[in-house]
């Protein structure tokens, strides 16, 4: 019995020892590999089917699209060395580089970019209204595509940066769907090596790659960390070299430590209150632009976010936002001013103030709630009796789907391809999208005349003719955009995020 | 719960338990005598005192929670936001524990959450409570098809991973405290129909029923008079351990953000806030987290010290 | 013998369709998935169409029906985040959850049972208030708060174990666990390791009670003697079962533990569909993990019954 005790005793150490060396040897990494830590496991690496920042990311580290958008928002080339439109925007024609591979040796051509086009229509693609956008697609030789739009399309490029990530057509013909997303080729910076569900994905660089010099990082490895104190004690013990998505407070304790560095942008996300004139809205005091107005006025924007969010975050001047094509710098936010809104919902007849049913998703963003109660309280001073009805994120966003919520809501519209038009028509195109509460006339026109207009510097300037509109006529009461805290090992060098909160990496690198 | 459900042998066993305290015993001492009996029981067992005083404690903070402390539980109070506590350097005086992200004083806040933990403890056992009791004397007592019936579903039920469901139907409902009293509630009514019938079953075995038959009760009669007060002790005992057990999940929900909504100063709500200021304000989670262990440790020394009491075979082994 | 045995799978399969009932039925409250599924930018006419497409239009007897045969061939939907089948993210996560979770139980029964024996031997000594305590603490102390704090002394500031994730090693064509497992399968054993404690020593102080132990001390039995014969022996049955609940237990309770351990298990997936409304994937864990509950049940069920033949009476 004894002997019996003590040779376990003794296998017990052994195997225990030799699992903590393992580890010890697992665990250090060599110098050229970055480590990052995402905030959920990607659900596909495919641009057109990530459903949410993290894949987006990790995929486009595989691929290319047609063109790319710069650190300033400019329409790049990529895979397309140039391109020309016509005059109505209908027709693209794209002039392809030559000698790309693919991962597998395959070279990319034509037939690639058609392959990627007809696949990207399919049902189960999330983003397959952003192909749908081209009604056909010509090869007019090994390296010439012709693409022709019904309407007038200069979101396009803009879209196939974000989605149309050129996918291999001999490979995935002969593979099938679903082994070609268990094992991805692209023509991208990285190569992909394993991907063990949330766990790691292993990407490393690809030495031909079509930009020279780049990738500068070896090999990346993805973690995914959902919780972010653990985040936080992760990158503080060396054990990544990035971690995203913190609050200002998880970074505070993170100033003093000389071997990580804080990043904080601000984020292309408008948060506001939802007017409606469509449903729940129709015959309120809320479709008089005055009173609207007034609800703008009444709200101190700047107080909470001191409040709230240590003073981070930037004050709404409308929908567009500094990052965004068209952004009218000459547009103040509209402050707290409650004689003036006082004054206004006198005008409009109603000096004692209404009552309005008014709704907030729980648990979908930080502090949200606590911002829809203070709003509460603010228009409480102006007479204005807010129902509050919080609900959970899920059940919200459905009903708003529906046009089911209250009569005033409040919510949040992120954008990603540097232009703010999918916000615009998504939260304003009325009946034509699913999470309008909100139809003006006006704003209808002034969307699709811009969406028209080919020429960028015209389009500017229709963007900023609307700011000016829905400032007067404002269907929501502007709140904030956000920032954003990202913090960095101090081994990494050139990481550039963008207001997007994308990154791509082939720059950045171990020093 | 879930777990729990098997915690102990007896109630793994299930046909044991006790009757200890036999209501009619009782009776024949008078009132005086029985007082003193458990005050004696309970001097003899330290622990027990220990739990009863704890548990009377977190009853107090709960009913008194507006005359033990003057500030507003909800109400934020930016200026003074993220104080530490009291003794700590820079902590101010009249926040005890310190104050939360929100400037909200802890202490309030950990005195109110008793409230949202003992609300969701009593009302949620007590609601499986009296479902299951109900459920467990007519499975026990009419047996046969009802009986296969009840016991097929309860053993249905106790066999689900149990947070996996609680997760599951909180994620479904979304937040609010009736949902999560429900939860508890519904979820936890087959492990004290299990205890009600098996008692109701030994006390068949007994004779006690067959007896009272022959006499010509009704079975109502019976079902209140001889099975009914028979059953309160084991399910009281069974009620404490619940109730801890319903405290500690709350605060699990509660880390899920599946809880009640965040505004409501619950424990578990507090420890999931608390855990992104972890590095810097330790005390956000530490309080909220004491109080949870308080808590459970109170309701646990008082349900063993119950069980003990009321069991004769466990007391007769103590001495 | 054979009849108990029979019944009890009948008894288990019964369980399972009723499981299978609820879950699908509760999943249907949950509202609209098409919704979820539908970019942010989708028209009505869309969301209509994807709703038609994905079957939610028929009558609900229907589409139960669809799904048991489903679920009975082994394919328990397609998860709607992943479009992949939810059997296999499940089957694909399954490893290091059982890591975790044995590694957890290990931890639990070597240092909960000697305790509880040691406390329920000797009671109110020392060794019975630190099983007592041991209990206690197991039950009342929220393990994802004992979890982050283990992250941040022995993670961040000792450095002994890495604050997250699951590294592991071949040795011999064998997958086996490292150091990274030691914090988690610590915070996950806390729970159990105080049942096992708490249920060892009322089952040891039982056992002391009854006659034939006190007949053999009468009769000058070495104490040592009574422990190994007897008391061992007879506690050890009802030990059985509780191993086989506990273990249940830690496959499916692990919720918390792995999502703050970033560890790639089945509880972290649970989480993860939780957040992104994925009631399909969901449906399956729930679905999966009752399925080997029940099925642990059954086993220990029978191993009890075969060491223990009142049991089969006692039905």
């Amino acid at each position: 019995m004894k002997q019996k005790i003590r040779l376990f005793v003794i296998l017990c150490t052994v195997i225990f020892s030799l699992a903590w060396s393992a580890a010890g040897v697992l665990a250090a990494s060599d110098g050229k590999v970055l480590r990052l830590a995402l905030t959920m496991d990607p659900n596909a690496l495919e641009p057109a089917m990530a459903d949410e920042r993290n894949a987006a990311i990790v995929s486009w580290c595989l691929y290319d699209s047609l063109v790319a958008i710069d650190d300033d928002s400019r329409v790049i080339p990529a895979l397309a060395e140039s391109w020309t439109i016509n005059p109505e925007g209908t027709v693209f024609t794209f002039k392809l580089r030559k000698g790309v591979t693919f991962h597998n040796g395959e070279p990319f051509n034509a037939d690639d970019v058609l392959f990627t086009w007809n696949r990207g229509k399919r049902e189960n693609i999330k983003y397959k209204d952003r192909f749908n956008l081209v009604k056909n697609v010509e090869k007019l030789d090994e390296y010439t595509v012709r693409m022709s739009t019904e309407n007038s399309s200069p979101l396009l490029l803009r879209f196939m940066a974000e989605h149309w990530a050129m996918l291999p057509a001999k490979l995935m013909k002969k593979t099938g769907e679903d082994k070609f997303l268990a094992a991805p080729v692209g023509t991208g910076p990285f190569k992909f090596v394993k991907w063990s569900k949330g766990d790691r994905i292993e990407f490393e660089a690809n030495k031909n790659y079509w930009k020279k010099g780049f990738p500068k990082a070896e090999k990346v490895i993805f973690r995914p960390i959902p919780e972010s104190s653990t985040r936080v004690a992760a990158i503080q013990a060396g054990e990544v070299d990035l971690v995203t998505r913190l609050s200002a407070e998880e970074v505070a304790g993170l100033k003093g430590d000389a071997n990580v560095r804080v990043v904080s942008y601000p984020v292309d996300r408008v948060y506001y209150i939802a007017f409606n004139n469509m449903t729940s809205g129709k015959g309120l005091p809320t479709e008089d632009p005055r009173v609207r107005q007034a609800m703008n006025y009444a709200v101190d924007v700047q107080s909470m976010l001191d409040a709230l969010f240590n003073g981070k975050g930037r004050p709404s001047t409308g929908f567009v936002t500094p990052g965004n094509l068209g952004f009218d710098k000459a547009i103040k936010p509209f402050g707290y001013n409650p004689a003036k809104a006082k004054a206004l919902l006198k005008e409009a007849g109603y000096p004692d103030g209404f009552k309005i049913g008014f709704a907030c998703p729980s648990g979908a963003y930080t502090n949200f709630q606590q911002v829809c109660e203070a709003i509460q309280g603010y228009w409480a001073e102006m007479g204005i009796i807010a129902e509050l009805q919080v609900m959970e994120s899920g059940k919200y966003w459905d009903l708003e789907a529906k046009k089911e919520l209250p009569p005033l809501f409040g919510d949040s519209w992120s954008e990603t391809i540097g232009e703010a038009m999918s916000r615009l028509q998504g939260a304003l195109g009325g009946n034509s999208a699913a999470y309008s509460t909100w139809w003006d006339e006006k704003i209808g026109a002034m969307l699709d005349q811009i969406k028209g207009t080919v020429d960028e510097e015209k389009r500017a300037e229709l963007y900023i003719t609307l700011q000016h509109y829905m400032q007067e006529n404002p269907p929501f009461v502007y709140l904030y955009e956000p920032v954003t805290y990202e913090v960095v090992s101090s081994r990494v060098t050139d990481y550039k995020p963008r207001a997007s909160e994308q990154y791509y990496l082939f720059e950045t690198h171990i020093k | 719960m879930g777990n729990n459900k098997m915690s102990e042998p007896q109630k793994a066993q299930g046909h044991q338990g006790a009757t200890g305290l036999g209501v009619d015993q009782q009776k024949k001492q008078g009132v005086m005598p029985v007082l003193q009996y458990v005050w004696r029981l309970f001097w003899r067992d330290k622990p027990g005192l220990l739990g009863l005083i704890m548990v009377l404690i977190l009853v107090f903070c709960a009913v008194g929670a507006p005359w033990i402390t003057a500030y507003d539980p909800v109400k934020p109070n930016l200026r003074d936001a993220k104080k530490p506590p009291v003794w700590m350097e820079n902590g101010i005086k009249g926040h005890l524990l310190g104050t939360d992200n929100l400037g909200r004083d802890l202490f309030t806040r950990i005195i109110y959450g008793s409230r949202v933990s003992l609300t969701v403890g009593f009302l949620g056992v007590l609601m499986a409570c009296s479902a299951g009791m109900a459920i467990g004397m007519a499975a026990g007592y009419f047996g046969g098809r009802i009986d296969a019936l009840i016991m097929g579903l309860v053993n249905m039920i106790l066999a689900l991973p149990y947070l996996v469901f609680v997760v599951f139907i909180a994620a479904i409902l979304g937040r609010s405290l009736l949902n999560v009293i429900l939860i508890f509630g519904l979820t936890d009514i087959p492990i004290f129909v299990r205890i009600a019938r098996g008692e109701v079953l030994r006390m068949r075995e007994a004779g006690f029923i067959e007896s009272a038959q022959s006499v010509g009760a009704s079975t109502f009669r019976i079902l209140s008079t001889h099975v009914l007060p028979n059953l309160i002790g084991p399910l009281i005992t069974l009620a404490t351990f619940e109730m801890s057990a319903m405290i500690f999940y709350e605060a699990g929900l509660g880390f899920l953000g599946l809880s009640v909504p965040p505004n409501v100063p619950s424990w578990g709500n507090m420890l999931a806030v608390g855990r992104q200021y972890l590095t810097i304000y330790p005390w956000f989670a530490t309080f909220p987290g004491l109080a949870i262990v308080f808590a459970g440790i109170g309701m646990n020394l008082l349900g063993d010290w119950l069980r003990d009491a009321l069991d004769p075979r466990l007391r007769r082994m103590k001495r | 013998m054979q009849r108990y045995f029979i019944s009890r799978v009948i008894q288990s399969l019964l369980v399972l369709a009723g499981v299978l009932m609820m879950v699908f039925f509760m999943m249907h409250l949950t509202g609209d998935p098409a919704g979820l599924m539908a970019s942010r930018n989708a028209s009505p006419e869309e969301i209509a169409r994807l709703r038609d497409q994905m079957g939610l239009n028929r009558p609900m007897t229907i589409q139960f029906f669809e799904f048991a045969i489903d679920v009975l061939s082994g394919d328990f939907g397609n998860s709607t985040r992943y479009h992949q089948p939810a059997m296999d993210l499940i089957l694909e996560r399954l490893p290091a959850t059982v890591e975790l979770a044995s590694i957890s139980l290990f931890i639990s029964m070597i240092i909960g049972i000697p305790l509880g024996l040691l406390g329920g031997s000797n009671p109110n000594s020392m060794v019975d208030y630190l099983a007592r305590g041991a209990g206690l603490f197991g039950q009342t102390v929220p393990n994802f708060w004992l979890a982050l704090i283990l992250i941040l002394v022995f993670g961040l500031h000792l450095g002994w174990f890495p604050t997250f994730g699951r590294e592991t090693w071949r040795f011999m064509g064998l997958t086996l666990p490292t150091r990274s497992v030691f914090l988690p399968a610590c915070s996950l054993s806390l729970f159990t390791l105080g049942q096992l404690a708490r249920f060892t020593r009322s089952a040891v102080m039982e056992v002391r009670s009854e006659d034939y132990i006190l007949t053999a001390r009468s009769k000058g039995l070495s104490v040592r003697r009574i422990y190994i014969q007897h008391i061992l022996r007879n506690a050890s049955i009802p030990l059985i079962s509780i191993v086989g609940v506990q273990f249940g237990y830690l496959l499916s309770g692990s919720i918390y533990i792995e999502t703050i351990f970033s560890w790639p298990g089945l509880g972290n997936l649970l989480a993860d569909a939780i957040g992104n409304r994925d009631f399909a994937l969901v449906q399956g864990i729930a679905f999966f993990s009752s399925f080997v509950v029940v099925i642990l049940n059954l086993l220990t069920d029978m191993a009890y019954a075969t060491a223990d033949p009142r049991v089969r009476y006692g039905e």
